[in-house]
């Protein structure tokens, strides 16, 4: 059942194990027949923050629990601090984790919600008050310890679940989707939140989501994961500006493809393109089409166009455009030029 | 006109004609009394309930006269004396109290894990399985269910005859305490499940996952986690066992076999052996308040469970 690990990666291994938190080695699961992560391999560093990002089905949920250990992986081995896990039960891997839906104990406060980790720890009892003080002030919630679970907002919630999570000091912070319910106003505030802590203490953290804005605002790196496969691990910036392949660059941000060349694909990013009214207002451009408006959004600070565009073979172009004031908002019929860069254009290899 | 005709076909006139006669049989005003028309027959059943409480009350301050088997005139209360002294019903009361206990800790203990796998399992054969097994004996009456254990359990069952295989002596298993008890705790079992199932259901998944991964194994989640949050469950199935075990008739009587009498029993006789009816009447008033001081308690200690429908539930 467990594959064979050859000498010189358990020696590799060792020698990484100071900086390399979390090692994540050829790891398979299929369970139902369905095969849920493929052959995922990849390294995170102490004390960063990653994001998985993914579509539903994707399989970035079912690598969490890999990583959690609620579940072992069909082949493969994740090591934890150097440490193979896959034989580790959940409760004896030092990992908080905070789940989707909480999962806060409702039938107790706040305050023993936090101390629940510590409880089961068997950590010195005229320690604990302390310790679930020192961490609800951290998340901003000192005095609310008496409160019971159903007593506190969606927000607060969250809160006591990242100090109960934190309490018992983790090797490794897991985050499963638990911003995905909020409205967008108060995942905005958790994610600057999530990210504020994860600084403070410096623990490693692994979060998933299929929010792409999440992945970019609070990452040091980004996985991209789609049927079961990861397609990319870089930087924030790199995963935006420099995207693996198509998939990437359409699930992250607004991407026109363009056309196809030897079974390629170009794209280009929708605030990459310019319009105007005519060739001449175009500026820098060394590609130059025409467009009919098909349809414009206004979303308050831009304009997002649809432009179609008859020597693509009536293609819809998306074009983002902030400068109003130049030439005021385009309606649908309207004739337009639209301009951009070759270097802009991104080209995936088939 | 026509434009009018067609937009306002016939079907609908006719359904407009029906409302209005409906209306006129059964004005919207008298809507507020239909909740209590639904609630009619029920009550109309525990009023019938209550009168022959009354009826039984009334008895019970009667003795019978031995000469003439008549009724006495006047009330006494003779028959509460009679059942506070004598020792064979203390001894009674105290047989089926206690055994209602034991049973209903013994049933719960198995009815647990039983319907934790049944809620708990991703298998759906198991499930149907688990459901089977609990319902069958429904189907099966507990006169029927307790011969069952007479022919299994008896000096010539099969259980005294695979012990014979193996050179046992036959061994006397039936009429004691224990096979009653035993009796009753195959007979709740089902209830109890049932019970159960729905409080378990209640407690997600997730909060034993989150339990694991704060450092709890199995054991200290059940302790910390699974037992807390089923208690309503716990509660009402507990009501459930202990009410029908100490007023059960059929597990005493058949696998007692007239040794082992509880309550219920002892009323029977008083009926219809002794036709005492005045003493049965105060057995059963008596029954009745233990019983209802039992529940009462237990609402005032645990809060009345998964019996509590919800609204005292926050």
């Amino acid at each position: 059942m467990m594959p064979a690990v050859d000498t010189k990666a358990d020696f590799d291994n060792a020698a990484k194990a100071d900086t390399i938190a979390v090692s994540v080695k050829d790891v398979d699961m299929v369970y139902d027949g369905i095969h849920a992560v493929r052959s995922a391999s990849f390294d995170l560093e102490t004390g960063k923050f990653l994001t998985i990002l993914g579509p539903s089905g994707s399989g970035k949920t079912t690598l969490l629990r890999l990583i959690a250990g609620f579940q072992r992986p069909t082949r493969g081995e994740i090591f934890i601090n150097g440490a193979a896990v896959s034989t580790v039960p959940p409760h004896r891997r030092s990992i908080g984790m905070v789940f989707q839906k909480l999962a806060l104990f409702p039938h107790m406060t706040a305050a023993e919600n936090v101390a629940f980790p510590l409880k089961m720890r068997r950590t010195d009892a005229r320690q604990i008050p302390a310790r679930v003080e020192r961490y609800l002030d951290m998340v901003r919630l000192g005095g609310y310890g008496a409160r019971r679970v159903h007593e506190l907002s969606g927000g607060q919630q969250q809160r006591v679940a990242i100090a109960r999570a934190l309490v018992f000091e983790p090797d490794l912070l897991l985050l499963d989707e638990p911003l995905a319910a909020l409205d967008r106003k108060l995942r905005e505030e958790m994610q600057l939140e999530f990210r504020r802590i994860q600084r403070e203490l410096g623990v490693t953290t692994i979060n998933v989501t299929h929010d792409q804005r999440e992945a970019l605002v609070v990452s040091d790196e980004i996985i991209v994961m789609n049927g079961g496969e990861i397609l990319q691990k870089a930087q924030p910036a790199d995963t935006y500006r420099k995207p693996a392949n198509a998939f990437v660059a359409n699930f992250i941000g607004v991407t026109n493809f363009l056309d196809a060349p030897q079974g390629g694909t170009r794209a280009i990013r929708a605030e990459r393109v310019q319009i105007a009214p005519t060739h001449a207002e175009l500026s820098g451009c060394d590609t130059i089409v025409d467009g009919i408006v098909a349809d414009a959004i206004f979303e308050g600070e831009r304009v997002v166009y649809e432009i179609s565009v008859a020597s693509m073979g009536n293609v819809l172009l998306r074009v983002f455009d902030h400068d109003l004031a130049a030439h005021g908002q385009f309606v649908a019929g309207t004739a337009v030029s639209l301009g951009w860069n070759a270097r802009d254009v991104l080209y995936f290899n088939p | 006109m026509r434009a009018a005709k067609s937009a306002y076909p016939l079907r609908w006139r006719i359904m407009d004609a029906m409302e209005a006669f409906a209306a006129f049989i059964w004005p919207a005003r008298f809507g507020r009394a239909i909740p209590w028309l639904m609630l009619a027959p029920a009550l109309l059943l525990v009023g019938l309930l209550v009168l022959g409480l009354i009826q039984i009350g009334d008895a019970s301050l009667r003795t019978l006269d031995t000469t003439t088997f008549l009724m006495s005139e006047s009330y006494t209360f003779a028959n509460y004396q009679r059942a506070f002294s004598e020792s064979l019903f203390a001894a009674i009361a105290w047989r089926s109290l206690l055994g209602a206990l034991i049973v209903t800790v013994i049933t719960l203990i198995l009815a647990f894990p039983y319907a934790y796998v049944m809620v708990r399992t991703t298998s759906s054969i198991t499930r149907k399985l688990l459901l089977i097994a609990l319902f069958l004996p429904f189907f099966i009456g507990q006169v029927v269910r307790a011969y069952g254990w007479l022919i299994i359990l008896g000096n010539q069952g099969m259980v005294n005859e695979a012990l014979g295989l193996v050179g046992v002596a036959p061994i006397r298993l039936l009429y004691n305490y224990w096979a009653v008890l035993f009796g009753l705790v195959q007979y709740m079992l089902p209830f109890a499940v049932l019970m159960l199932a729905p409080a378990l259901m209640a407690i997600p998944e997730e909060l034993e996952a989150a339990a694991g991964s704060l450092g709890a194994h199995w054991v200290a989640t059940f302790r910390h986690i699974v037992l807390p949050l089923a208690r309503p469950g716990l509660v009402g199935a507990g009501l459930v066992v202990v009410t029908l075990s100490l007023t059960d008739f059929a597990m005493p009587a058949i696998l007692g076999g007239g040794s082992q009498d509880f309550i219920a029993n002892a009323i029977y006789d008083q009926f219809f052996r002794t036709s005492d009816q005045g003493l049965g009447s105060t057995l059963a008033l008596l029954l009745v308040a233990v019983g209802s001081l039992l529940v009462g308690l237990v609402f005032t200690v645990f809060g009345a469970g998964t019996l509590a429908m919800g609204r005292a539930r926050r």
